[in-house]
């Protein structure tokens, strides 16, 4: 027995685009066909004006591309090419690639290369990609999956979801149109036997049906656009969306063996991409039941995967799952409400129903818990508590099924302190922002976030419009929020030393909440409290409290960045845990970061760590002794 | 004196060439071995990995070898290859390292072809090991037992290089940490990937690697250009 087969090279191609598009068999003989040479930090892989016939792929360590002009183009850890421009376009090479690391890098042979491109499509495009978006850096500058990366992943047959509606040859036209109504879709196609000959759309009924006056008892023969073009299973979201627009049509029929299995629309298409969530908002909003509601918010994992993988911002992700969330507490709290009516509740008193903390922010992560609160109305009649409670008792188990669990601080409405009158809650945030208490402040702090959902929105503003003009008087009340803003010192220990030598020694996680994205939460708290600013995401408190001058610029913009990149590494996480079927959490494990990845989340942990200690001089500590 | 030595091992090459049968190891002995004077960035060497049953050369066997060429800063992958010998001996509980198993072995090939498959790689080239004195031990063994003539090789072993990288410089302590000398540890210094062990062709990949990156940073280090006589163990 004898055998030349790389494992591990052929297992980390696999886990790499454009390799993983390959046949496995083709992926598995590459490793032959390849070099491996080691680069010292600061070499240079490629150079401006130099011959370059590689192509280079990072196994470990990171690279860094530059244009002639010294203009950055990329920077990516395992798993980044480079090399392509130049073996499409021809030597000399017009960039220089450096090591910012020490990286061992493969080199694939330009020959190689040009047949892989040659025979397959997936694997050339992935580089097209690469060269029309390298003008634009990824935000994190950490990971090299091109954008539009699932539109080449997804296939055809996974996209044509449902089964083809179809009719035999020679229905009549009304026949099918009734078909098409009665299934609730644009088109159908027309079988003879097993065979797809024809397809016709709304536009054929409109234009050669109902414009023309033709009888719609004739057979649909004589409408239907015969021989369509057709999409084999097996091609990529990408390639049906390429024939669509060349051919200007808008439905593409799925074949497998000759056989149509589907029909994918452009609209399909379009779901495809960042416009999923709005789909499955929508989608929540139609359920007539919460176990309808909790199976549609189950998709809601899948899609936060797809998002990261298009590389969607991190603020951009997390409003999405806000959105969400919102569309299911939304959709629960009115099935509530009709339900309690059914049983003799009478209508809704006045109340408003409002979520507080990170989903306040629109900041909601997968597996967030449940936080929210009832403003009854002052002149609400007697025996409204009895309905809110009624009401809240079972949203709370209803979200529950839908996959959010309870507050483990009981912060719900179903707890009675937190479902009062609004006189009620002026007197308590009175208290909190004037006569505080360390630790009332610490439960508290959740409700100065907070946002409303459901119900009497006016009731939420009568509320905030006096804790926003109180707020800024509260000196007592802001150096406690400040103490408790500095309290979760960001890991910079995990950090300390953490070069490549000593990356074995840490067998501990990173928690990229405490210090992380929660300490800049609170960071921005405090500043727009302080400062009587409206604004409830942590991005806007950031950048207003640059604009009013509570901290410059710089450092608002700094902030905004760190948090984009932490929430951006805790969501890659979260999606490989939820791969991995696992419940998503913010420990990351230093395994799973590169070390470009380190690196910038030091930098953001110090960002985080020198705002803490200007907010510190700001609000000293002989305030609250 | 070094020079003297170097003269007696060509010496010693061609004399055992000439007392070697015709073969694959008379072969080897007849290609000249690359100069102390060689510069790493074109020296040529063959990492080795060899899966054996123990350590003991004058009972235990050798179950598995792995090679990968390395010429100058380069790892040739195409010239990776990896042979399973034919062992009528049972594995036994060495099995629960290298995964190898009885029956893998039975369908190996025969021990003296697979000695010349490596010979025939090894010619012109320095033996490149992470711990090379096992694998020059029990290839010179196998090279008695099977021609009666001894292995003649010069040798880079990564260990070593690993404990001067370590014990010598700025920062350098002076005994290395317990385990820190390893082909893991040593290569988790660098940033290089981590990979299932005891596999012999990934571990020879393994080793080449750490070989690339420990002459990339001695040659950093040194004001001469870095020659096989810095670098050799034998």
């Amino acid at each position: 027995m004898a055998d030349t087969e790389l494992a591990e090279v052929a297992d980390f191609l696999s886990r790499h685009a454009p390799f993983d598009a390959l046949p496995e068999s083709v992926r598995r003989s590459l490793p032959r066909r390849m070099t491996s040479r080691y680069y010292r930090r600061g070499s240079h892989l490629m150079a401006v004006g130099r011959d370059s016939d590689d192509l280079y792929l990072v196994r470990s360590g990171a690279i860094e591309i530059r244009d002639a002009d010294g203009g950055l183009v990329r920077q990516g850890a395992e798993g980044t090419t480079a090399g392509s421009t130049t073996l499409v376009g021809g030597n000399p090479s017009r960039f220089d690639v450096v090591a910012m690391e020490d990286t061992l890098a493969l080199h694939l042979p330009a020959a190689v290369f040009h047949e892989l491109s040659g025979a397959y499509p997936r694997f050339a495009d992935h580089f097209d990609m690469e060269r029309t978006d390298r003008l634009r850096p990824t935000a994190t500058g950490t990971r090299s999956t091109g954008h539009g990366e699932a539109i080449l992943r997804v296939s055809a047959r996974e996209v044509a979801r449902r089964e083809p509606v179809t009719v035999p040859l020679g229905a009549a036209i009304a026949e099918a149109a009734q078909e098409m109504t009665a299934e609730g879709v644009s088109s159908l196609l027309v079988l003879d036997g097993e065979r797809l000959v024809g397809i016709l759309t709304d536009r054929d009924l409109r234009r050669r049906v109902v414009a023309e006056g033709l009888d719609p008892a004739r057979p649909v023969d004589e409408v239907m656009t015969p021989d369509p073009l057709v999409a084999d299973a097996d091609a990529s979201a990408l390639e049906l969306l390429l024939t669509m627009t060349q051919a200007n049509i808008h439905h593409l029929p799925v074949v497998e063996g000759g056989r149509p299995i589907g029909m994918v629309t452009t609209t399909d298409l379009m779901r495809l991409e960042r416009v999923s969530a709005v789909y499955v908002a929508g989608d929540v909003a139609k359920q007539t039941d919460v176990a309808g509601v909790a199976a549609v918010a189950a998709r809601l994992p899948r899609i936060v995967d797809q998002l990261v993988e298009q590389e969607v911002s991190a603020g951009d992700i997390t409003r999405m799952v806000t959105a969400v969330g919102d569309a299911v507490e939304r959709r629960i709290i009115a099935l509530v409400e009709a339900e309690l009516e059914a049983e003799g509740w009478g209508p809704a008193p006045s109340y408003c129903w409002m979520v507080l903390g990170s989903k306040a922010r629109h900041e909601q992560a997968l597996g967030s818990d449940q936080d929210h609160a009832v403003i009854v109305a002052d002149d609400a009649p007697e025996g409204a508590e009895e309905y809110v409670a009624a009401l809240a008792e079972r949203v709370v188990t209803g979200l529950e099924t839908a996959g959010y669990p309870r507050c483990d601080g009981d912060v719900m409405a179903s707890n009675p302190r937190w479902r009062q009158r609004l006189s009620g809650w002026r007197r308590e945030f009175r208290q909190w922002i004037e006569q505080p208490v360390s630790d009332a402040v610490l439960t508290a702090s959740i409700f100065f976030d907070s946002r409303p959902l459901a119900g009497d929105r006016g009731l939420h503003e009568a509320l905030t419009a006096e804790v926003t003009a109180r707020a800024p008087q509260g000196t007592l009340f802001l150096a406690h929020l400040a103490k408790q803003a500095v309290l979760n010192e960001p890991p910079l220990g995990f950090f300390r030393g953490f070069v490549l030598a000593k990356a074995g020694e840490h067998k501990d996680t990173l928690d990229l909440k405490r210090g992380g994205i929660g300490a800049i939460v609170d960071l921005a708290r405090v500043h727009a409290l302080g400062n009587g600013l409206a604004s409830v995401s942590t991005r806007s408190r950031l950048l207003a409290a640059g604009r009013c001058g509570a901290m410059s610029e710089t450092t608002a913009g700094s902030l905004v960045h760190a948090l984009e990149l932490i929430s951006q590494v805790r969501l890659e996480h979260q999606a490989r845990q939820t791969r991995a079927g696992l419940t998503p959490d913010s420990r990351i494990s230093p395994d799973e970061l590169t070390a470009l990845e380190q690196r910038s989340l030091r930098a953001a942990f110090q960002t985080v760590r020198r705002a803490q200690q200007a907010l510190a001089q700001r609000y000293p500590a002989q305030h609250y002794s | 004196m070094i020079f003297g030595r170097v003269r007696s091992l060509e010496r010693q090459r061609t004399a055992a060439a000439d007392k070697t049968p015709p073969g694959p190891l008379r072969d080897y002995l007849l290609t000249p071995l690359p100069e102390p004077s060689t510069p790493v960035e074109s020296l040529p060497l063959l990492a080795i990995d060899i899966e054996t049953t123990g350590l003991d050369t004058s009972r235990d066997h050798v179950l598995a070898i792995g090679w990968i060429p390395v010429d100058g800063e380069v790892i040739d992958l195409a010239g990776a290859r990896r042979v399973v010998l034919r062992a009528d001996a049972e594995v036994g509980q060495s099995a629960t390292i290298h995964g190898l198993t009885d029956d893998d072995l039975a369908e190996g090939v025969p021990p003296v072809e697979a000695l010349g498959e490596v010979l025939q790689a090894l010619a012109g080239r320095v033996l490149l090991a992470h711990h090379a004195s096992i694998e020059t031990d029990f290839l010179a063994a196998a090279c008695r037992r099977a021609f009666g003539v001894p292995l003649l090789t010069t040798s880079v072993d990564t260990l070593a290089l690993q404990h001067r990288l370590v014990t010598e410089g700025v920062g350098a302590v002076a005994e290395p940490r317990p385990g820190a000398l390893r082909l893991w540890a040593a290569r988790e210094r660098y940033g290089l990937p981590r990979y299932r062990a005891h596999e012999p062709l990934t571990d020879a990949l393994a080793c080449a690697e750490l070989y690339l990156a420990q002459t990339a940073e001695l040659s950093l280090r040194s004001r001469k250009p870095l020659t096989l006589r810095a670098v050799r163990s034998t």
